[in-house]
């Protein structure tokens, strides 16, 4: 916290009965068209208010500010992720920050901070308060200056944020979108004032602006292009060109891209979806690494977008690199301010990673294996149960699927739309399911064929109390369901049908015969993790002595 | 047949016979223009006649018309789902479905092709072509798309040809719907490099039927050793 006014600890101490006084709605919902009188009004809140802004809270706005003029990234950093989330507990847990009209004469009036600080104040509503209709049509008015501030100016801002807020401002964006659609999809409870005005501002939070932004970022930033380069060689500052090359526009423009995997997942557009990351090589060294929060989304929205493919192990290797990047760097990511929704998109992804286990049998990373037999153990025997296992499956699909939005909302002209919710996570749910559904009696099967290496078509039917015709069906399922599109190299989409089983089988008319790949014991990866360990004890008593 | 790869294909991302009018259309933001909704819709058109498939393209048509619902043509709906079932164990039936408004999975025609889906996926061959005669609706909906019958042919046959090494003339002629006697049976196999040896059919080994067991051993790879390497340079 180096250069942060000092003694600001203990005034935060100080005035804690400040608290009491900034319990007070009365500022909220400040109407836009105002005449004199109010303008008057608002001039002598604006004063009263002022005065109750906690005094740290006013250094820290000003000191905020200054920093942003002077593109102090090091120190926005420690703004951004601490300060603004210590003041948020101590003094706005259940308020709004200040209105920006009300700071407004601390900072001079700067635009373009009033909208970033906006951003922060809306953003704390959402996660701590219940945003009303207003909150939500003004913030997506903000993101349009923000946006059009960044995409529109006469060259490229010389303006410089740290990347986590660059991500979160990406990530915020498409989390009010979704929130958005969500929010207009409910008339049921809704006042009539709120219906006409959702009815009358079908632009507002629409997916085509959505998109717009997203694409735009990308465009303006000839991210494609720089990634082509980092990727095949090349000139870097001509592919950058002059926006490209100044970090805010980059990040924007890689954040976009992730953003875009999140919303078209969120549309159930799984291809296109992937197709977004086209060149974006998953690995540690890529850019999304860098940020936490996009990290964990980029596997978590990959992740899901396979497993919707039918792309089990896929899908089973994206859930299992990240969710050993979360159990390894834990002691990390406490402190931060995000550490809450890591550990649940994590439990969300072990949830996601037990159905694809259940559907493509793998065996897992042991860094993760003890965590998910403790926490879906039960559910994953009964997913092996037959029919009876279906809610289990629809269970943890519901628990772990993203919000999934409906991108055209009610028809408002149908009079039945106004008593009527749109579900669309039901309509995932039910295609998904219905898939589940033919490979239910796979695991019953197996654990028969496992028994074996021939067996007649006749004996194993009556074994299983079925005809011999279901039988044939069956083994025919079983057959493909063991086959599965698996990426080997290039884009994310590409991939080959590879066996993804251990136990394979081939028909000679009626008579079945068995055969099952064995593992060998793999003492490579042990030896190397002990051997690892070791040096690092070795290093740790020479550095002792 | 090669016995290093699946019979199984992906749909391809990029078929070579794609123009590039459509190539770059879906490559680009053009492909959320409405107004290109017709070009794609003829290139559909095409794919019905041409007998063949561009999964992409056609997701491309169902992402507009998911944006811009006043735009929705069922008989396209139909006719990408009917070219799906042929693409069978592809995913990209649902694929589709999942594009499409909630509430239409339960539309009449949608809810036919679902049926003939789950049929084909759940391998009751027998069952598709019963309910696939019966119904004339299903001619009405396959009409368009040249060849069908044939495509459904491949995709059981292929299923078959997977898990079987021989099978019996009957069974298989039931799975692919030849009455008994129809000499169109004998073309199909024979087209598809089948041969028949008494009653029986001689599918070749292939590495979907070949079921041999296996031990997977681990690889280690140098790169997973640069570390330990690396320490007894500082012994």
């Amino acid at each position: 916290m180096e250069g942060y006014p000092e003694g600001y600890e203990e005034e935060i101490d100080l005035v804690e009965e400040i608290d009491l006084l900034t319990n007070n709605d009365d500022y909220a919902g400040v109407d836009e068209d105002l005449d004199e009188d109010d303008q008057m009004q608002l001039l002598i809140l604006q004063q009263q208010y002022a005065q109750e802004i906690p005094e740290v809270v006013k250094n820290f706005i000003i000191y905020f500010h200054r920093n942003i003029l002077e593109n102090n990234v090091y120190e926005l950093h420690g703004i951004y992720e601490n300060s603004f989330n210590r003041l948020t507990e101590k003094f706005y847990a259940k308020t709004p920050w200040p209105e920006a009209d009300y700071i407004a004469p601390l900072v001079n009036d700067d635009q373009v901070f009033l909208t970033l600080y906006r951003e922060l104040y809306y953003r704390h509503i959402y996660s701590k308060l219940t945003p009303t209709i207003e909150h939500r049509f003004h913030s997506y008015e903000n993101y349009c200056d923000l946006f059009n501030f960044i995409l529109n100016s006469e060259g490229p801002v010389s303006l410089e944020l740290p990347n986590q807020w660059l991500w979160d401002i990406i990530d915020e964006f498409i989390y009010q979108f979704q929130s958005f659609c969500n929010y207009r999809s409910r008339l049921k409870n809704k006042t009539e004032e709120e219906i006409a005005l959702l009815r009358d501002n079908i632009q507002v939070w629409s997916c085509y602006s959505v998109l717009n932004v997203l694409y735009s970022l990308i465009t303006k930033s000839r991210i494609t292009e720089q990634l082509l380069v980092s990727k095949h060689g090349g000139d870097m500052i001509e592919a950058a060109g002059e926006y490209g090359s100044r970090t805010l526009y980059k990040m924007l423009g890689y954040f976009s891209i992730i953003g875009l995997l999140r919303v078209h997942c969120l549309l159930g557009d799984y291809t296109l979806a992937l197709k977004m990351m086209d060149n974006i090589e998953l690995s540690k060294k890529a850019l999304f690494a860098r940020v936490t929060a996009c990290h964990v989304t980029t596997y978590y929205y990959v992740g899901f977008a396979y497993m919707m493919m039918r792309r089990y192990a896929d899908a089973i290797k994206a859930f299992s690199h990240i969710l050993v990047f979360i159990a390894r760097t834990k002691m990390y990511h406490t402190r931060s301010y995000q550490f809450d929704q890591i550990n649940k998109k994590g439990d969300q992804m072990y949830a996601l990673l037990t159905i694809c286990i259940a559907l493509c049998p793998t065996r897992l990373d042991e860094n993760i294996h003890p965590h998910l037999r403790e926490k879906y153990g039960e559910h994953l025997i009964k997913m092996q149960r037959g029919e009876e296992g279906l809610q289990t499956f629809e269970d943890l699909f519901l628990y772990a699927c993203p919000k999934f939005i409906s991108p055209n909302g009610p028809n408002f002209e149908d009079p039945n739309a106004l008593t009527q919710t749109i579900e669309p996570h039901h309509h995932h749910a039910k295609i998904f399911l219905s898939e589940v559904r033919h490979q239910i009696l796979i695991p019953t099967l197996r654990s028969y064929l496992k028994l074996y290496t021939t067996m007649g078509i006749d004996k194993l039917s009556a074994f299983l109390d079925i005809d011999a015709e279901t039988l044939r069906t069956q083994l025919l399922i079983v057959k493909q369901k063991s086959r599965q599109q698996k990426w080997t190299s290039g884009t994310l989409l590409e991939g080959e049908y590879v066996t993804t089983s251990d136990l394979d089988f081939c028909l000679k008319q009626d008579m079945i015969h068995i055969a099952e790949s064995k593992v060998g014991r793999r003492y490579g990866d042990w030896f190397l993790r002990h051997i690892n360990k070791f040096q690092d004890i070795i290093a740790g008593m020479d550095l002792r002595n | 047949m090669s016995n290093n790869k699946s019979l199984l294909t992906p749909s391809p991302l990029n078929p070579t016979f794609r123009p590039d009018v459509i190539q770059s259309l879906i490559d680009g933001v053009d492909r959320y223009n409405p107004d290109n909704v017709s070009i794609l819709e003829e290139y559909l058109s095409t794919q019905l006649q041409n007998e063949e498939y561009d999964l992409m393209a056609n997701l491309a048509i169902l992402k507009l018309y998911q944006f811009n619902p006043h735009l929705v043509n069922d008989v396209v709906i139909s006719n990408i789902l009917v070219k799906a079932l042929t693409a069978i164990p592809n995913p990209d039936f649902n694929l589709c479905l999942y594009l499409l408004q909630e509430g239409s999975l339960s539309d009449d025609n949608v809810s036919k092709l679902i049926l003939l889906q789950q049929l084909l996926e759940e391998a009751r061959y027998q069952e598709f072509w019963e309910v696939y005669e019966k119904d004339d609706t299903y001619k009405d909906l396959s009409m368009e798309a040249v060849g069908f019958d044939t495509a459904i042919r491949k995709v059981i046959l292929t299923a078959i040809c997977m898990a079987y090494q021989t099978i019996s003339v009957d069974l298989l002629r039931t799975y692919l719907n030849y009455p008994k006697g129809d000499t169109k049976f004998e073309t199909f196999i024979q087209s598809q490099g089948l041969t028949t040896k008494d009653d029986v059919i001689i599918i070749n080994t292939n590495y979907d039927n070949e079921a041999k067991p296996t031990v997977i051993r681990e690889n280690i790879k140098f790169e997973q050793l640069t570390k330990v390497i690396g320490y007894s340079n500082e012994l």
